[in-house]
């Protein structure tokens, strides 16, 4: 990891930027590197899961990444962000403490004042006042389109994504 | 504890015989891990300043073996759905409850906008039977919420991670696809044998309802326990979609999964986030799967310049 890169990965990280990353990543699953950020581009490479990379800005659903010696675009879900490794494996805490200082993210970690967690929630009272200010929040029909089409959205006729194979393993993450 | 569950067993094998060609076994099956489940989770009660009288100390659903199963119940556990009527129910008494231990923020136009982002994106979901609200928590907690009828909450912590109008959508969608796909009625059906609600005395009230408190346990705690893992990446798939058919880009939420990935494990702000879904990086994996080259040819609108910020 260059030096330079921790001081500009913060700056980022300030003006909450997306489109210019200098992070460490991990490969999710096998693919191509492009020379561009499109699957008609020519391949410049490939990467294979569980690669370290390093993420250098993000367009749309691809990311720009050094991988070894090679650089270039890969499809945005191939690739976590973050010094986690695949996440699944249970690596995140020993390699996210390993490396407080080139994860940018960690500027930020600061303690909840109250958290949200199970005992809060199990105690929680229905709250009548709070109900009824949510219930006021209705908008109708045609504000919806209107504030739609004021931006150009329009409704696009997309297909649904196939189920994948049942096949999942388990993370022991779901345990912390 | 055996014995019930052997009784239970025996009264639902009894009846087996009507529901020929049904699976029964793996409902039965499904039933008793459940009550397995419920034991080993039975923690004991914080030694804290409860007071006895708390409405939620009685909520706890009556040993199944005690409890009669009539036909109707039987007949609503194997085919039966909750009504339009009974599912907003539910979901009034659980994000009233939510509410209760978060308020939203005091901002009418983050609430309108959001509200109106949300409505359009619900829109494209297919459900007309919905009356769709949106809410955002007073809470640095990261986190998102949906309770059955359309109640949506993405807290304040999460809001302010968003980088412009696509990436709400992809929130909100993920969240409505939960409701769509009944992901939360599913679990309560279960676990629970309590099938038609009854007489909706509270319904037009604005009161707790004690009949769907006793449903859903205590307080907001199914808001703490969490779906099964794929009904998550059901609806990460589901909301990428629905996100994509509102003209939005598609890849909002996946680069919230991105953004959260990036956190640190330790972070105190996502501990029920990672308590209640998969880690983000198995959900982007899971999603890399199903996407692939799928949404390549789709031209969205990120539109960061209309993304109202927060205070």
């Amino acid at each position: 990891m260059k030096t330079f890169l921790i001081p500009a990965a913060v700056l980022v990280l300030c003006t909450a930027s997306a489109s210019a990353w200098a992070a460490p990543g991990t490969v999710l699953r096998n693919d191509k590197l492009y020379s561009q950020p499109s699957a008609s581009s020519r391949v410049a490479g490939s990467v294979t899961k569980g690669t370290s990379v390093n993420i250098l800005a993000k367009q749309g659903g691809w990311l720009r990444v050094t991988a070894g010696k090679s650089t270039g675009w890969v499809r945005l879900l191939s690739v976590r962000a973050g010094a986690g490794g695949l996440g699944g494996a249970g690596l995140g805490d020993v390699v996210g403490a390993a490396t407080t200082k080139s994860d940018p993210s960690r500027v930020v970690a600061v303690a909840g004042l109250r958290g949200l967690n199970d005992e809060y929630l199990k105690q929680a009272k229905f709250n009548a006042d709070e109900r009824a200010r949510l219930d006021a929040l209705n908008v109708t029909a045609t504000q919806v389109r209107n504030f739609a089409s004021q931006s150009g959205l329009a409704a696009v006729n997309v297909p649904d994504l196939p189920k994948p194979q049942p096949a999942q393993t388990s993370s022991p993450w779901e345990n912390n | 504890m055996k014995i019930k569950l052997m009784v239970l067993a025996i009264s639902l094998a009894s009846v087996s015989g009507v529901a020929a060609g049904f699976d029964f076994g793996k409902l039965l099956e499904e039933r008793i891990n459940q009550e397995l489940n419920k034991d080993k989770q039975t923690t004991p009660a914080p030694a804290t300043n409860q007071t006895p009288a708390a409405p939620q100390s009685a909520a706890a659903p009556p040993p199944p073996a005690k409890q009669k199963i009539d036909a109707r119940q039987l007949g609503f556990a194997l085919f039966g759905d909750y009504s339009p009527e009974e599912e907003n129910r539910i979901g009034r008494q659980i994000s009233g409850n939510l509410l209760g231990a978060v308020p939203l923020v005091r901002d009418d136009k983050l609430h309108r906008y959001v509200n109106l982002v949300g409505n359009w994106v619900a829109l494209q979901s297919g459900r007309k039977d919905v009356t769709w609200r949106f809410g955002v928590l007073d809470t640095e907690d990261i986190n998102a919420f949906a309770a059955p009828g359309g109640y949506i909450f993405v807290t304040k912590g999460l809001y302010r991670r968003l980088n412009n109008e696509a990436e709400l959508a992809g929130v909100l969608a993920h969240e409505i696809a939960h409701v769509t796909k009944k992901h939360h009625l599913k679990v309560l059906k279960q676990s629970s044998l309590i099938g038609a609600l009854g007489q909706a005395a509270g319904s037009k009230t604005k009161d707790s309802d004690p009949v769907v408190q006793n449903l859903i346990g205590n307080g907001a705690e199914i808001m703490a326990r969490g779906l099964d893992k794929n009904a998550e990446f059901e609806a990460d798939r589901v909301g990428v979609v629905f996100a994509a058919r509102a003209g939005y880009g598609p890849w909002g939420l996946p680069g919230v999964l991105q953004d959260l990935a990036g956190l640190p494990a330790k972070d105190s702000r996502t501990g029920l986030l990672y308590k209640t879904h998969p880690h983000p990086a198995d959900r982007l994996a899971a999603l890399g799967e199903a996407v692939d080259g799928h949404l390549d040819a789709v031209q969205g609108k990120d539109l960061a310049s209309r993304f109202y910020r927060i205070r």
